[in-house]
């Protein structure tokens, strides 16, 4: 089991509407107006995020952009550019980097670090989210885009988050050591980030996080899975850090080496590309994902640059492509400016530039020319593998999703799983358990340590089609009567053909066949006794066949003088 | 597997050279215990003449098969083979069973993975279609029983959902639309049952595989 000794002290900073600050930096004829930035989910245009002017209207977040035009008429509506929203952080980044080298990256707008050696250096939390608040607050300059800066540090980065979201842009919050989770019980579950979790805990009645994390951690495994564990965990206050970390293997850091040396960004980031799925691939191999990724690289000048990123569950090709192609803008951009100016670089990118010269920031120098990635932090990669109980996490659930809409067409008992029991015929030896409940037999194969015998049993091979009630039958010796069974098991005549509407050419001469197996069940109870014998039977169907002679096996059974097909092994 | 004892006690001359037969053997155990498929391939292998028949030797996601026969010809059987192969890779197979008929303990016997292998025992006609589409939103694999007047736009959305989902799936019966591969159970031999004495013990299916280029025969041993 994971221990939570410690739980890292963790400093979170968030630009509030990072996406129109970014615009409004490259577009100054945004200031002062409305703005709505837009972007695409599945058909519907919403609004990725709006500023003051527009909130104030009552445009919110996830609107659709229809309805923000609405409700905030002569509203400024820009697409969203992520490519230009990690570029411009990277201004918040650097000036973060004076304060400590181990800044992570969470996306554009939100950035984190560990307290520890800062906060004794700059005297304590308070003084260090103060001066990183000021630090941020001189580079971006602009008095509206200072005040978007939230400064928070609390026990672990998924507590830092929240509270960066509850600081004020004038003072920075901290959150006092082993305060976490009564900080936390406030907050909505919705905050946990997994929004299907969140609703089926509000049904249940548990609204705030620390309802969640009232319950027992057993109790919360048992009905969530992993997932929900870790979920709980981060309610409960604990380490957002991934729960079973392992050392990153040294032998998995992925390097390109740039020639000509890359001074464009599509340049960098296609062998970025390929890069980013190697590592991955190497990962996966290993039955790891990564969750923290360091991207660094080295200019023609000899200088090193090098920025971590930190995402919420194992990064995937595109994510982590996406996130260095992000990077590398933010270094290249920086450089094209004040560098070489090829003729090539557009006026965005020299105000982009001139941003990082106004914040008196050191840039980047020259071309790149080489690129690696350094998993930072690696975790088992159980979203893929074979779980506990031996089926891929992600495949159950999609799974259990489907069931559950054929379950809402044909009836609760229409899906089932088999659980083989004990039993005489096949139509006994297996219960058919509907989807959702506990797969158990209702007669075990195995009670107590030993085997109860079933005599009489088929032996196996089974059958694979099975017929309840058995098929009408007729079963005949040679001279054409049909073949009972006396009372003491023992049949009248030898079989010598079975007829049945079912089988191909509608049954046949009896060419092999085996037993009686009688069956005698619940002879102590006279109103559910049951008398039956089966017989393992193979019915030659020469007919229609180019391959020779050919077999239908068939189990028949006769019950109260009348023959049927019980089963057929098809 | 066979152990061979070198005599001469401590004389290690040479380790006993593997023969065909061992390798054969390794190569078979190893393809048994391979713990899963990765969610990108493309192709979940099938073992056996069965797989052998198939083309690249295995069921490829978001393909349409066919499987038909006579009763008692093995239809049954080399569907449960599929579902055995599917489940024994990790992933999730369901079954349209309308009649309810598919044996449980014949799947269990087959290699199939009962946990993951979910069975839709009454399926009305007329919802046939969106059942099997719902489940081929969620399953690998999904086999179904095609009802006798299923149409040709039904066959086909389902085999575009397929193709969407990256599902394999397999209509048994007469299916009026286009598949990868079509396999016919054609005849089965039994042995093992004699007049009145013995067990049926073992059979031979013959399957053949129309698909792209011409028809394999292949025997099955069941």
């Amino acid at each position: 089991m994971m221990s939570h000794s410690h739980i890292t002290r963790t400093c979170s900073l968030w630009c509030a509407d990072w996406p129109v600050i970014a615009l409004r930096r490259r577009d100054g004829a945004l200031r002062g107006v409305p703005v709505v930035v837009r972007e695409r989910v599945g058909s519907r245009e919403v609004v990725r995020a709006a500023s003051a002017e527009a909130r104030a209207e009552g445009v919110t977040r996830g609107m659709r952009r229809r309805e923000a035009e609405a409700r905030c008429p002569g509203v400024a509506v820009v697409d969203a550019d992520l490519a230009l929203e990690a570029r411009a952080f990277e201004v918040v980044a650097r000036a973060v980097e004076t304060v400590t080298p181990r800044v992570v990256l969470e996306r554009p707008g939100v950035c984190a670090f560990p307290t520890r050696g800062p906060s004794r250096y700059f005297g304590g939390d308070h003084g260090l989210a103060r001066h990183v608040r000021d630090t941020v607050a001189d580079v971006l300059g602009n008095d509206d885009d200072a005040d978007s800066v939230r400064v928070a540090i609390a026990d672990g980065a998924f507590a830092a988050r929240l509270a960066a979201r509850q600081a004020s842009a004038r003072e920075p919050l901290v959150v006092a050591s082993g305060g976490g989770a009564s900080f936390l019980a406030s907050f909505p579950v919705r905050a946990l980030g997994d929004d299907a979790l969140a609703d089926l805990l509000a049904r249940l009645g548990l609204r705030t996080l620390g309802d969640f994390a009232a319950l027992s951690t057993d109790a919360v495994l048992a009905r969530f899975g992993a997932e929900g564990r870790r979920l709980h965990d981060l309610a409960r206050g604990l380490d957002d850090a991934p729960p079973v970390l392992v050392e990153p293997p040294a032998d998995l850091v992925e390097m390109v080496e740039l020639d000509p040396p890359a001074a464009r960004v599509d340049t960098a980031a296609f062998a970025a590309k390929g890069l980013a799925d190697r590592l991955l691939a190497r990962l996966a191999e290993r039955g790891l994902a990564c969750t923290r990724v360091v991207i660094e690289a080295e200019t023609e000048h000899g200088e090193r640059l090098s920025r971590c990123w930190r995402h919420d569950g194992a990064l995937t090709p595109a994510a982590l492509a996406e996130r260095v192609r992000w990077q590398l803008d933010g270094w290249l951009h920086a450089h094209a400016s004040v560098g070489i100016d090829d003729g090539r670089t557009d006026v965005r990118e020299r105000q982009d530039a001139a941003a990082f010269a106004d914040a008196g920031l050191d840039t980047t120098t020259g071309a790149l020319t080489s690129l690696r990635l350094v998993p930072d932090e690696v975790v088992p990669a159980d979203g893929r593998q074979l779980g506990f109980w031996g089926g891929d996490q992600l495949g159950a659930e999609r799974a259990d999703r489907a069931l559950a809409r054929v379950q809402g067409m044909v009836g609760y008992e229409g899906v089932v799983t088999a659980v083989v029991q004990g039993g005489r015929a096949p139509a006994e030896q297996v219960r058919w358990v509907p989807w959702g409940e506990p797969r158990e037999p209702l007669q075990p194969l195995v009670v107590d340590g030993e085997v109860p015998s079933w005599p009489g049993a088929v032996p196996p091979p089974s059958p694979s089609r099975v017929f309840e009630p058995p098929l009408p039958a007729q079963f005949l010796d040679a001279g054409g009567n049909p073949v009972v069974v006396s009372g003491r098991g023992e049949q009248s005549a030898p079989p010598a053909s079975l007829r049945c509407d079912a089988l191909p050419a509608r049954g046949g001469p009896v060419v092999a066949w085996a037993g009686p197996w009688a069956h005698d069940l619940r002879w102590w109870d006279p109103s559910t006794r049951r008398r039956r014998a089966l017989w393992q039977v193979v019915v030659a169907n020469g007919h229609d066949n180019p391959h020779g002679a050919a077999h239908v096996a068939c189990l028949v059974s006769v019950e109260g003088g009348a023959a049927g097909v019980e089963a057929l092994y098809d | 597997m066979a152990v061979v004892a070198t005599p001469g006690g401590r004389r290690t001359g040479a380790l006993p050279r593997r023969d065909a037969d061992a390798r054969a053997q390794l190569a078979e155990v190893a393809g048994r215990a391979r713990p899963a498929v990765a969610a990108g391939d493309r192709l979940i292998p099938v073992p056996g003449p069965l797989g052998d028949a198939l083309a690249n030797g295995g069921l490829r996601r978001g393909a349409v098969y066919t499987v038909d026969g006579a009763r008692g010809a093995g239809a049954t059987s080399v569907v449960l083979s599929f579902a055995a192969a599917v489940t024994n890779a990790g992933e999730w197979a369901a079954i349209v069973d309308p009649y309810g008929t598919v044996g449980g303990r014949a799947a269990a016997e087959a290699g199939v993975v009962l946990e993951r292998f979910a069975v839709v025992r009454h399926a009305p006609a007329p919802r046939w279609s969106t059942i099997v589409a719902a489940l081929l939103d969620g399953f690998a694999f999904v086999a179904a029983d095609v009802p006798r007047h299923c149409r040709l736009g039904d066959a086909r959305r389902l085999a575009a959902k397929a193709r969407e989902r990256s599902a394999a799936f397999v209509a048994i019966g007469p299916w009026p639309a286009e598949a990868a591969a079509r396999v016919h159970a054609c005849a089965s031999r039994w042995s093992g049952l004699g007049v009145g004495e013995g067990l049926l013990s073992a059979r031979d299916v013959h399957v053949e595989v129309e698909g792209r280029g011409a028809p394999i025969r292949t025997r099955l041993a069941g």
